[in-house]
């Protein structure tokens, strides 16, 4: 006790910060300067995940009380075969999945080409990757409209160009190709910076080394720079999946959920159920979310330990 | 050396295609926005308009009270400016409040709010709307200004930043008998500007392109942002691709010519938080 109380002493000496007099009690500065950001946090985060958690066990309607049933939305949803709830999820759940598969790779290797081959930096490289991201900037609705005119049957210039001239939105599987592309043009601009950063990082010796080592370029790709970038690829991975489970405006936008439901991802039905016209069913809304958010969240906690080992 | 050339030139040819399909939408959806619809219908694709008008444009901002693009242009900038004041504010008294100030449980605390980004967003939908309509804030400005100003990730940004700040300026100022505030003001903000400068780009244009929340709290047609408007006007101009065009083309404005003066910020934002995150 007597040696802490003389360390302190000496820090006090010491450190220009306590020559001020220390106030006593209660100190209101922290929740002054935190306050705001703790208040805005808890209203409109905390609370609503708790009661988002919540009502997925009712039968809530959005505007009366919500009465407790227990497990019988998750019930209905998830093994009631005649159930149109228990259709909604699983065609929904279904496309979302479908989507991820399909996007999360293109959003993954052509970014990843775009930036090996801007780090070669040709000519115009600046301007090549200010193109590429642009994009970015831009708002679902927007894009979706330009891109379904793009794949409009009688004026598109798709149609025109490619001689075989597929309904593109409204027939399997141009339509999901479609989504693709969207999405791949829309997109991809974030993960190629990270790359090209990324390509920056790796240290020249190794590429030198491998060269006296007799290695060819497609080599030294897959065996130096693959390597060296695993950490920001996986993190890649991860957030574009997460990203890509949050599937939308694209679906809705572009092909609206057609053909024939092939793709109505299952935040359509959410926002269907919840806020659609007719009576809102909050309560099976609210089940589809938790489930949507517990895939979403097994995502980021395998980036959890996966980062983890790492260090 | 000749090496060299071989897989620079290859780079340049392959970038070069990519960059063509990049353009062309844009540019097409450029050109349509003057297309004529009696044209469109008649002659089928075109790249260039058969003749020039600007029509769509004058019917979208100035006389249709179906879709009323330009309300629709105000109220979004009303709504991303106010967000993002309201966001530098609060994020950085909060970052300055996890850095500088000593109070019990800091740094417990704040580790529950990165954990808590963890917990994904989409199940906070349906009760925030509850939320906002119990406050009242359905059809308001306030509805897509104020929840998106909780969000966790600036505040790791800022603070991430402000950690990097030497204390000995803080102190060299409480010498000279500064308050908190005066330290916050005076030292501090000046300092962090660059952070601040990418907190604010990536909150205006995450806010002016927010589509599915707006889509929600926001009912009234004259009330709406433009990027759900959108979709409504996509309803109304199913064929009219001349219209359709100029709305979205108008609705990007505001993002590429903020891309255009400061893309540096936003080409460097994305290796800094990918750098801090992976």
């Amino acid at each position: 006790m007597d040696v802490k109380l003389s360390e302190n002493k000496r820090v006090d000496v010491l450190s220009p910060v306590s020559l001020k007099p220390r106030r006593k009690g209660f100190n209101v500065m922290p929740m002054v300067f935190i306050g705001p950001h703790m208040l805005l946090f808890a209203l409109f985060f905390l609370i609503p995940i708790f009661f988002g958690v919540y009502i997925s066990f009712t039968n809530w309607d959005l505007i009366n009380t919500p009465e407790f049933v227990g497990l019988q939305n998750y019930k209905e949803i998830l093994f009631n075969k005649e159930s149109t709830f228990y259709a909604q999820l699983h065609t929904g759940l279904g496309n979302t999945f479908k989507f991820v598969v399909f996007t999360v790779p293109a959003c993954i290797i052509i970014p990843l080409m775009l930036a090996a081959a801007l780090h070669v930096k040709p000519k115009g490289s600046k301007l090549f990757q200010a193109i590429f991201y642009l994009p970015v900037l831009f708002s679902i609705s927007a894009v979706m409209i330009i891109w379904s005119m793009m794949f409009n049957v009688s004026f598109g210039p798709i149609n025109h160009y490619f001689s075989s001239a597929p309904n593109w939105l409204g027939t399997q599987p141009y339509a999901w190709v479609a989504l693709v592309v969207v999405t791949v043009w829309w997109g991809i601009g974030g993960n190629m910076i990270i790359y090209q950063a990324a390509l920056n990082g790796v240290s020249k010796d190794y590429y030198e080394a491998a060269s006296l080592d007799g290695a060819g370029r497609i080599q030294k790709f897959f065996h130096i720079t693959l390597p060296s970038i695993k950490n920001q690829l996986l993190f890649t991975v991860v957030i574009t999946t997460i990203a890509q489970f949050n599937i939308y405006g694209q679906a809705l936008m572009l092909t609206k959920g057609g053909p024939s439901s092939s793709t109505t991802v299952l935040l359509m039905y959410i926002q269907q159920n919840a806020f659609g016209s007719g009576q809102s069913i909050a309560g099976i809304g609210s089940a589809m979310a938790v489930i949507l958010g517990l895939c979403i969240m097994a995502v980021s906690i395998i980036q959890f330990f996966l980062l983890r080992e790492k260090k | 050396m000749k090496k060299l050339n071989i897989s620079t030139l290859i780079s340049f040819v392959f970038l070069l295609c990519m960059t063509l399909i990049w353009i062309f939408p844009l540019a097409w959806a450029f050109l349509s926005s003057f297309k004529d619809e009696v044209d469109i219908q008649t002659f089928g694709f075109s790249m260039l308009p058969v003749h020039w008008v600007i029509t769509n444009y004058q019917d979208l901002l100035f006389d249709n009270s179906s879709t009323p693009v330009a309300k629709w242009f105000m109220n979004s900038m009303i709504i991303s400016v106010t967000q993002t004041v309201l966001v530098l504010v609060v994020v950085s008294m909060a970052a300055y409040g996890y850095t500088r100030l000593r109070f019990k449980g800091r740094d417990w605390l704040f580790s529950f709010l990165l954990a808590s980004m963890m917990f994904p967003a989409v199940v906070n939908l349906i009760p925030l709307y509850k939320i906002i309509d119990t406050l009242g804030w359905v059809n308001t400005y306030w509805a897509a200004i104020v929840p998106g100003a909780a969000a966790v990730f600036n505040v790791f940004l800022v603070r991430q930043f402000m950690i990097g700040i030497p204390l000995e300026l803080d102190e060299s100022a409480r010498i000279d008998g500064a308050n908190d505030f005066q330290i916050y003001t005076k030292v501090t903000l000046p300092l962090i500007k660059p952070v601040l400068t990418v907190v604010a780009l990536f909150t205006f244009t995450s806010s002016w392109n927010d589509f599915l929340w707006p889509s929600i709290v926001f009912n009234d047609i004259d009330r709406m942002p433009i990027t759900p408007g959108l979709q409504l006007l996509q309803g109304m101009y199913v064929t009219d691709i001349g219209h359709a065009m100029s709305a979205a083309l108008i609705a990007i404005v505001p993002t590429f010519i903020l891309y255009l003066f400061t893309q540096r910020y936003f080409l460097q934002s994305m290796s800094l938080t990918s750098g801090v995150k992976g």
